[in-house]
């Protein structure tokens, strides 16, 4: 049996899960709309204020995107489930890469309604939807391997969900979004080279602004992370994969 | 006191419990103050938002003692469902006012600008009871805490952006701002915004009644669930 076979019904869990819908959808949806109101018209150094915020809080609930898969992995692998998923005839690594496939077009679908939504109703300034789309792919591949790291490095699951909140609370807090971060070269590298928020925002930024030697500079940090996240992510499940 | 005593001991062993019991309320305090917005230091904006995160952490135990069936047994144990219930909430309370002590000895001692600590120390303990009955109330329609809580999450952030905790509540659209009243946390905005602007003290002690009102409202909601 072909493991990519499954994906149908990895994609009908997903539709089925309301509560992740909920939280990566309809709660986006409520936030944007809220500040799009309060923002409206609001200028800082000639820059549209709803622009910023609008493109950083659809590309924050990426962060979260790697929770449904973890939740999965987890449940069909480290559980009871388990053996049922390994008596049927497919490779169950192939398996869990599917489930990784299907979180990642879930959170694209997701990302895409939220920049469709927001250029639409509020006349958000993307630059380019395509390359918008491009780089909320990568933000969330980039999550999902680092949702599924604390998977397989934990032992305890619950104490892993926390963690992958703290990677997205965490990433929100050193962007600056809940309040101004000291001018420290620490936090400035870290959200240059380490922080999947604010390097996706400044890709987008530049690409807007038509900086594409920028845009594609912050491409390639995303990718190295990517690459980076995934080998780990590797090494740490063939550990503990059954 | 044994339901007391075992609720405190719960509330402390879980790690992520102790997460929310002991280290944000603490990096609370040493958040700076901002120059346009909040007027109170920003921790001190925030702390709102967190004792509603907590309220709904510590009551989890009730309703994962209802998915566990304990609440079965107790029924068959000789202490009244009352004694369970006002137990438990009082073993929150206490946990909450801890935490209250906490923030507004720690935003003093640090040197905070917290204008009339002792005031603001009252709000936060009214708005600590009113987020237990609210999170009580919120897990009595629930059959399972992970649920209960994920929702509840995304009910805080919109909560606290409407009642003018996360935003300035003068920019919120019109309509907004009259549908907000009937938030328990634009009655916490409202209290943290008379401590720095001052005015009669009756419209402190209005707004703490509120608080009550809601906590009595919402106490009774939550308590009233069957155990089946």
């Amino acid at each position: 049996m072909n493991a990519f076979y499954t994906l149908r019904f990895t994609a009908l869990r997903m539709m089925r899960d309301y509560i992740t819908l909920l939280l990566l959808l309809i709660v986006p949806l409520i936030l944007v709309t809220i500040f799009s109101m309060v923002l409206a018209g609001a200028e800082q150094e000639g820059m549209l204020l709803l622009d910023e915020t609008s493109v950083k809080m659809v590309l924050l609930f990426q962060l979260f995107g790697g929770a449904i898969v973890m939740s999965y992995i987890h449940l069909d692998f480290f559980t009871q489930m388990r053996f049922r998923i390994q008596a049927l005839p497919m490779n169950s690594t192939m398996y869990g890469f599917t489930i990784m496939l299907a979180g990642t077009i879930y959170s694209i679908v997701l990302g895409l309604i939220l920049i469709v939504y927001t250029s639409l109703v509020f006349d958000v300034e993307w630059g380019s939807v395509g390359w918008s789309i491009f780089i909320v792919s990568l933000i969330a591949l980039l999550s999902i391997n680092v949702s599924l790291i604390f998977t397989f490095a934990v032992k305890n699951f619950k104490i892993a969900e926390r963690l992958s909140e703290v990677y997205g609370v965490g990433a929100v807090v050193l962007a600056g979004m809940f309040f101004p971060m000291p001018d420290l070269a620490l936090i400035n590298g870290i959200n240059e080279y380490l922080n999947p928020l604010t390097i996706a925002y400044q890709s987008v930024d530049a690409y807007r602004l038509s900086q594409m030697t920028q845009a594609w500079q912050s491409v390639f940090t995303l990718v190295s992370l990517i690459v980076l996240t995934f080998v780990i992510m590797l090494v740490v499940g063939r550990r503990r994969m059954p | 006191m044994t339901v007391y005593t075992f609720a405190l001991k719960r509330s402390f062993r879980d790690k992520t419990n102790l997460l929310f019991l002991m280290f944000f309320p603490i990096a609370a305090i040493f958040l700076p103050s901002q120059a346009y917005w909040p007027s109170m230091p920003l921790g001190y904006q925030y702390f709102g938002v967190l004792i509603l995160f907590v309220a709904i952490r510590l009551t989890g135990l009730l309703l994962e003692d209802r998915q566990k069936g304990v609440v079965k047994r107790v029924a068959a144990a000789p202490i009244s469902h009352f004694r369970y219930l006002l137990e438990n909430l009082l073993a929150f309370a206490t946990i909450m006012l801890g935490q209250c002590v906490v923030v507004i000895v720690g935003g003093v001692l640090y040197g905070q600008e917290l204008y009339q600590p002792f005031l603001l120390f009252i709000l936060y303990l009214a708005f600590s009871v009113t987020a237990i009955a609210l999170a009580l109330a919120w897990n009595s329609f629930y059959r399972s805490r992970e649920s209960s809580f994920l929702i509840f999450m995304s009910v805080i952030i919109l909560i606290s952006l409407l009642g003018g905790l996360l935003v300035p509540y003068e920019m919120l659209p019109e309509w907004i701002q009259k549908l907000s009243v009937v938030l328990p946390t634009y009655w916490l905005y409202k209290g943290i915004e008379w401590i720095v602007h001052g005015g009669d003290a009756i419209d402190f002690i209005f707004i703490n009644s509120v608080l009550c009102v809601y906590s009595l409202l919402l106490l009774i909601v939550g308590s009233i669930r069957r155990i089946g």
